[in-house]
């Protein structure tokens, strides 16, 4: 079984650590989050006829990208950067994170998933405002970590797409 | 190649432009000659070019080296051929692969069970060791109460240290590469337990701005530590509880030291797929060291007091046993003895011993036998079917049954004859002469030396009777004052003649007889001896009796009165009156009764 790790990157309150709880139940306690600044997890797939162990990375959100420690993303193979549709301001945190981790790790597949697709009616993010960073991204998928729509289907994409490079 | 010669200068346009062609060819000999015997050689040996062995040979080492950087297809090419050469060869000669591979293979499989053997034979030596003992009680007390396996109490009590995990992770990547365990622990999500551990590392350097090289050493919370053995490019992080030695640490050094040797490349080139440190197993299970406690030599005081109790328990047992042998042989014995008792069969029948047989209802209650013999009486039952025995015991019982003799009277059986000895009422006697026949085993009756205390008393009161004599004055008949006291004594004791005589069945006449004095006529005498009797007669009449007859009669001077000279005294002997008792068909008592008649 190959293993792979991902960073899960994003703002203050995107929907990181929802988004990992949609797809596993950890044996973590969401206060490793605030205090050590990750917390971690970990997540079987079965991709092309390929067993992948995913180590999802929870890496702590805040605003202020600088609080990130950069050594948490040392041999990443992928990260997903997420956005919170009904907050312009996830768009310019995930910009700067995703500068930050090629900064760190250099050129590896990433996904950009548009957090709160259940609140679609009260989102401000407009496809324009990302369409520089989603040119380079592997995917950008529209997700609900409430619903778990379109989770599980992007992390796949993404495991696929670090298969492939 | 052949060179072609110069031409003659007269030549047509034809021979020329040939003379000249030919003058070309001689110059380009000239001047190529040795480069076209060079390019001639080389165009025949590409034609008839074939590689050689000894060319591959040459150049086979290191084209395989090189291919191999580049990527896996040489590898894929000679897989399927390597994989049919190799079971071919283990067809064809199975004892070559077999001779080959044995010195790891045995080796490896040695070392397997070597070490499952002493983890088994270790947790079975504690669990023995503690069970015995008063820990090992409080223990076993600890283990129901918390609901945990009694081992895993002891392990936790007697443990020194022990490796319960060995993690071997990607320095980088902070991916696992392999991962142990010590038996009987549990684990889940080690690759996240081996990130966190990175992770954790990673926040300690960078918050107290430490170099890429230091790290985190050791974490301990509770029982547990978790020491964290840095490498270049890997990490060995190993989870023990207890209290591990110093030695451990350098142990864990020098095996990750040996890893990063081993494995320089695989590490170096590490993109997720752990695959070939699998092979690291053994070199991790090495570090799933442990120690326990040493015992103190000796046994524990609990062990000796069982002992002890064992030993007082067997003896106690061997006593019962031998008790119990004793019971029964007696028990076996009495029933043998017993009269009145035949024993035909014994079984044992639902856990306990039947005795099956005849019994007579008079024998002894085997119960009671039971009870005096000290036998159980849960262990032994009884199955008998009645019947009269005939034997000398039983007869005896069966007579003193029937006929409740008086404490005086002795019973005894000689044969089919029953001997009865001593004092009885003249009623019991008639009732033996009436019943005894009716008893089982009875033809005969001995009275001979039975007493009948009635014909005795009967007898007695006879003898007192005729004891009394009522004295009379010289020539006179009158009953004197003092003689009547006499007469009233005379007429107690015909009473109680009378009484027993009723009762004897009997109906005795009382004779008064009448005497006289040698003074004066014999007529006168004679008269006189019969008015002193008829006196005496008819003041014990006045006394009613139910079968007494009373006669009186004279009987004149007494012979058996001896007179002499100076007799005065025997003459006053001779004026009285006497009773004699006289039965039909009995003599009556002395002389006298024969001389009476009817």
């Amino acid at each position: 079984m190959i293993q792979k790790k991902i960073c899960m990157l994003g703002g203050f309150a995107v929907g990181k650590t929802s988004l990992v709880r949609q797809l596993v139940s950890g044996i973590f306690s969401e206060k490793y989050l605030t205090t050590v600044g990750v917390k971690i997890d970990q997540k079987s797939l079965s991709v092309r006829g390929q067993d992948l162990l995913l180590v999802l990375w929870d890496l702590y959100g805040d605003d202020d990208f600088q609080k990130v420690r950069a050594s948490y993303l040392q041999g990443a193979s992928g990260y997903i950067l997420v956005i919170d549709g009904t907050r312009k301001e996830t768009v310019d945190v995930a910009w700067k994170l995703h500068e930050l981790a090629r900064k760190a790790i250099g050129p590896v597949p990433f996904a950009i998933l548009l957090n709160k697709h259940d609140l679609v009616d009260e989102w401000v993010v407009k496809h324009p405002m990302i369409s520089d960073l989603s040119d380079q991204a592997c995917l950008v998928s529209m997700v609900s970590a409430k619903t778990g729509e379109g989770v599980e289907a992007a992390f796949f994409v993404l495991s696929e797409a670090i298969l492939k490079s | 190649m052949e060179r072609s010669r110069p031409s003659s200068p007269t030549h047509s346009p034809t021979e020329y432009a040939k003379g000249e062609s030919e003058d070309f060819s001689a110059l380009r000999r000239l001047l190529l000659s040795p480069e076209q015997v060079q390019l001639d050689r080389l165009r025949q040996r590409l034609d008839t070019f074939v590689i050689g062995p000894q060319e591959v040979s040459r150049v086979l080492p290191d084209a395989i080296r090189l291919r191999a950087r580049q990527d896996n297809r040489l590898l894929a090419s000679m897989l399927p051929i390597t994989q049919e050469a190799l079971a071919l060869s283990i067809k064809q000669s199975p004892q070559l692969i077999s001779d080959s591979i044995a010195p790891i293979l045995g080796a490896a499989i040695r070392k397997a069970i070597s070490r499952a053997m002493r983890e088994m034979l270790q947790s079975l030596n504690q669990t023995l060791e503690y069970s015995m003992s008063w820990q090992g009680l409080q223990w076993r007390w600890e283990a129901w109460k918390t609901g945990r396996p009694f081992v895993e109490v002891v392990l936790l009590h007697t443990l020194r240290f022990r490796v319960e995990q060995v993690f071997l992770i990607h320095k980088k990547t902070g991916l696992l590469l392999n991962h142990v365990m010590a038996d009987g622990i549990s684990s889940q999500g080690e690759a996240a337990i081996s990130g966190m551990l990175t992770a954790i590392q990673d926040f300690v350097r960078d918050s107290f701005q430490q170099g890429q090289d230091e790290g985190l050493e050791s974490l301990r919370i509770g029982d547990l530590t978790v020491w964290i053995e840095q490498g270049s490019s890997a990490i060995l992080a190993t989870v023990i509880r207890g209290t591990p030695p110093v030695k451990l640490r350098d142990f864990l050094q020098t095996t990750l030291e040996s890893l990063h040797v081993q494995y320089w490349d695989s590490l170096q080139n590490f993109q997720g797929d752990a695959a070939v440190f699998l092979e690291t197993r053994p070199h991790l299970e090495d570090c799933l060291q442990a120690q326990f406690v040493k015992r103190r030599k000796g046994l524990p005081v609990v062990f000796w007091g069982l002992t002890a109790f064992l030993l007082a328990l067997l003896g106690w047992w061997a006593y019962q046993a031998s008790l119990n042998h004793q019971q029964w042989t007696e028990l076996l014995k009495r029933i043998a003895a017993e009269p009145g008792i035949v024993v035909t069969t014994i079984q044992e029948e639902g856990g306990r011993t039947v005795f099956h047989g005849l019994r007579d209802p008079l024998a002894v209650d085997p119960e009671r036998l039971l009870e005096e013999v000290g036998y159980p009486p849960y262990a032994a039952g009884f199955h008998f079917e009645p019947f009269i025995a005939l034997t000398p015991e039983m007869v005896r019982k069966r007579a003193i049954t029937v006929l409740h003799p008086p404490e005086s009277v002795e019973v005894s059986i000689e044969g089919s004859r029953i001997i009865l000895m001593g004092e009885s009422s003249h009623g019991w006697i008639s009732k033996v002469i009436r019943s005894a026949p009716a008893i089982p085993g009875v033809s005969e009756i001995s009275l001979e030396r039975l007493v009948d205390t009635d014909v005795k008393q009967f007898e007695s009161l006879q003898v007192e009777l005729e004891g009394q004599a009522i004295f009379f004055l010289s020539g006179q008949e009158t009953v004197l004052n003092r003689e009547l006291v006499k007469i009233r004594q005379v007429k107690d004791i015909l009473q109680e003649l009378d009484t027993k005589a009723v009762q004897l069945g009997r109906k005795p006449s009382i004779y008064i007889l009448g005497y006289s004095s040698p003074v004066g006529s014999q007529p006168t005498n004679m008269s006189l001896s019969e008015r002193r009797a008829n006196k005496v007669l008819e003041i014990l009449r006045e006394t009613p009796f139910h079968v007494l007859k009373l006669f009186a009669t004279g009987k004149g001077v007494d012979p058996d009165v001896k007179f002499g000279p100076g007799g005065g005294q025997r003459y006053s002997a001779n004026r009285r009156v006497s009773f004699r008792v006289v039965e039909p068909g009995i003599s009556p008592r002395g002389e006298v009764g024969a001389k009476i008649g009817p």
